[in-house]
């Protein structure tokens, strides 16, 4: 994999057909519990897409679906028109869809450059010894965390003594740096004060500005109408449906969620 | 912290103060060294002397190989308890092999007793890795099992008449400086390397600090626990084949206790038990500081049996002082 400083290595690739990501009658069991029944979900290139739902929804599982860290029991999933099936969050991440999990999937005690290049290190000297390239990775994390915050952290610092927001953007800006087309957060800003969450949030649009496509989770409504350009409904494993951010209200939303609303149909 | 700074600015004040104290917590050991060695320099003659630093060196070499291999073990989250059986096992099937062989002794047994050791190294990672068994009773057990067959295949009796040629490689000199301790030069220079410069030495520091996180990322954990414990066995079979370059005879005895005092010298070092950090450099200081303190006590009359509890102390301090420093970054955070 090619590396790019300048991060989404495939933007401005033309997107086929509508969807970015189609997902279609997905049925996901665990014994006897149904998770998901017969879920359809499309995200348009370019959009922010806020997905959210009460606890016990179905959620984590969709989303864990579309990464690759469940499988399936039924349905259908197309990636840039194409249908995937992937069998580890590793093939996800081959076909461009990276996630950015709760816990960031940072290793404290190392560096800021090394946990950004985490399993993709650059090698440098004769190929038979894989000598890190320390300066290289440096540099590049700290133009690529430039692009997202004004006062990068120094790159020897282990990430363990940075802030949360810190962390965030590091586990963000490495999950938009390799290419990818997709990036899945699940409550990016859980742990986060006030002035941190709108950091984070501004690194959130900054993605949607270079064209990338994003799935986020968050149980923050504030949030979700602040960020999202469109918002789809979970309830019970069923998908509720689908609202146009700035068409809609709160109230309509939660009334989606808990129930209180009938007769909403999930079409476009 | 402020909470209403940006994302952007938040912590990196508190990160240079940590920064500056890992330069205090990584050197603190070498400057504690460093003066013992001038008060030595400056109390006892004997200490200066060419005769007593070439058998300080000469006698900490095998425990300081040992060391490095335990380091890189010990940086992983774990440690290796078999390392004393496996270098026994190794002095007695290489010293055994060179002592029968009619032709080509000396290379039939060091190669019987680096298959051997290895093959025990694997089993560690095996049981640690893929089997998912806890360090500690892993190799707790093949220290058991190794030291028990050696004893049933022995009757716990020593063999002499190994090659008069080969007590070189463990009491000889090369331009006055002990050959093991030239070994032991090498092995640390090599495995530093490999810890501080490569990508394997990389991942052992993200599997020692955060194992999920690293696989998460697409490490093999498991693939890089594994070869750790290998090296581990191969460290400690190297010490064993010193040993019969000391002892010119296989002894099933040989290296009791030297799992504890290599992990004394590595987490005197600066290693954290709990993985994830330590130095190649802080292990080679914590082998020559127990070193020189046992030369110490010796040189000013101490009885040897006060040895183990000055180890003891100086181990305990360590750890302590580790803790108290580490509660305070917490504090701060």
């Amino acid at each position: 994999m090619t590396v790019e400083s300048s991060g989404a290595g495939k933007r401005g690739d033309p997107m086929p057909s509508g969807a970015a990501l189609r997902a279609a009658s997905i049925n996901k069991s665990f014994g006897a519990v149904v998770a998901l029944h017969d879920v359809s979900m499309n995200l348009v290139p370019g959009e922010i897409t806020g997905l959210v739902g009460d606890n016990g929804a179905g959620k984590s599982t969709l989303v864990k679906i579309i990464s690759g860290v469940l499988r399936r029991d039924a349905g259908l999933i197309e990636f840039d028109g194409t249908p995937v099936n992937f069998g580890s969050p590793a093939e996800a991440r081959a076909s461009g869809i990276e996630t950015v999990y709760q816990d960031l999937a940072l290793v404290g005690n190392l560096t800021v450059w090394a946990n950004l290049y985490l399993g993709r290190e650059l090698i440098t000297g004769p190929g038979y010894l894989n000598i890190l390239d320390k300066q290289t990775m440096a540099s590049n994390t700290r133009e690529m965390l430039k692009q997202f915050q004004s006062n990068v952290p120094p790159m020897e610092a282990p990430v363990e003594t940075l802030s949360g927001g810190q962390r965030q953007v590091i586990s963000i800006a490495r999950a938009a740096a390799w290419g990818s087309r997709l990036i899945i957060m699940d409550e990016p800003t859980a742990a986060l004060g006030v002035a941190e969450t709108r950091a984070v949030e501004e690194v959130i649009l900054s993605l949607r500005r270079r064209g990338l496509s994003l799935l986020v989770i968050s149980h923050n409504l504030d949030q979700i109408f602040r960020i999202t350009d469109r918002i789809w409904v979970l309830r019970r494993g069923r998908m509720i449906g689908q609202r146009v951010t700035k068409e809609t209200l709160p109230d309509e939303i939660v009334s989606m969620i808990t129930g209180a609303a009938t007769g909403v149909t999930g079409a476009n | 912290m402020p909470i209403d700074s940006p994302a952007g600015r938040v912590g990196s004040e508190g990160s240079k103060t940590r920064i500056r104290r890992g330069i205090i917590r990584r050197y603190g050991m070498t400057l504690v060294f460093l003066a013992l060695v001038a008060f030595m320099l400056a109390t006892k003659s004997q200490f200066g002397t060419y005769q007593n630093i070439s058998n300080v060196l000469a006698q900490n070499s095998i425990i300081g190989i040992i060391a490095c291999g335990m380091t890189f073990a010990i940086i992983l989250g774990g440690f290796d308890l078999s390392v004393g059986s496996v270098a026994a096992l190794s002095s007695v099937v290489g010293a055994t092999l060179m002592i029968d062989m009619d032709v080509l002794s000396i290379p039939i047994g060091i190669a019987g007793a680096l298959l051997a050791c290895l093959f025990v190294g694997a089993v560690n990672g095996l049981l640690i890795a893929y089997v998912g068994v806890n360090p500690f009773v892993s190799t707790l057990g093949t220290m058991t099992v190794v030291r028990g067959l050696i004893y049933v295949a022995t009757n716990a009796t020593p063999r002499f008449g190994v090659p008069y040629g080969f007590t070189t490689l463990g009491l000889g000199k090369f331009l006055g400086i002990p050959i093991p301790a030239i070994i032991f030069m090498i092995v640390a220079l090599l495995l530093g390397f490999v810890l501080h410069k490569t990508r394997f030495g990389h991942y052992i520091y993200a599997v020692g600090g955060n194992a999920v996180a690293a696989s998460e990322m697409g490490v093999n954990a498991r693939r890089v626990r594994f070869a750790v414990y290998v090296l581990v066995s191969g460290c400690a079979a190297l010490a064993g084949i010193i040993l019969i370059g000391q002892t010119a005879s296989a002894t099933p005895q040989a290296a009791l206790g030297y799992e504890l005092t290599a992990i004394a010298a590595v987490i005197v070092g600066g290693a954290s038990l709990g993985g994830g950090s330590g130095r190649m450099w802080g292990t080679i200081v914590g082998v020559f500081l127990l070193g020189v303190i046992a030369n110490a006590l010796n040189l000013f009359g101490v009885s040897p049996f006060w040895q183990p509890v000055a180890t003891g102390l100086i181990l305990i301090v360590a750890v302590a002082l580790d803790g108290y420093s580490g509660r305070g970054e917490f504090a701060s955070r």
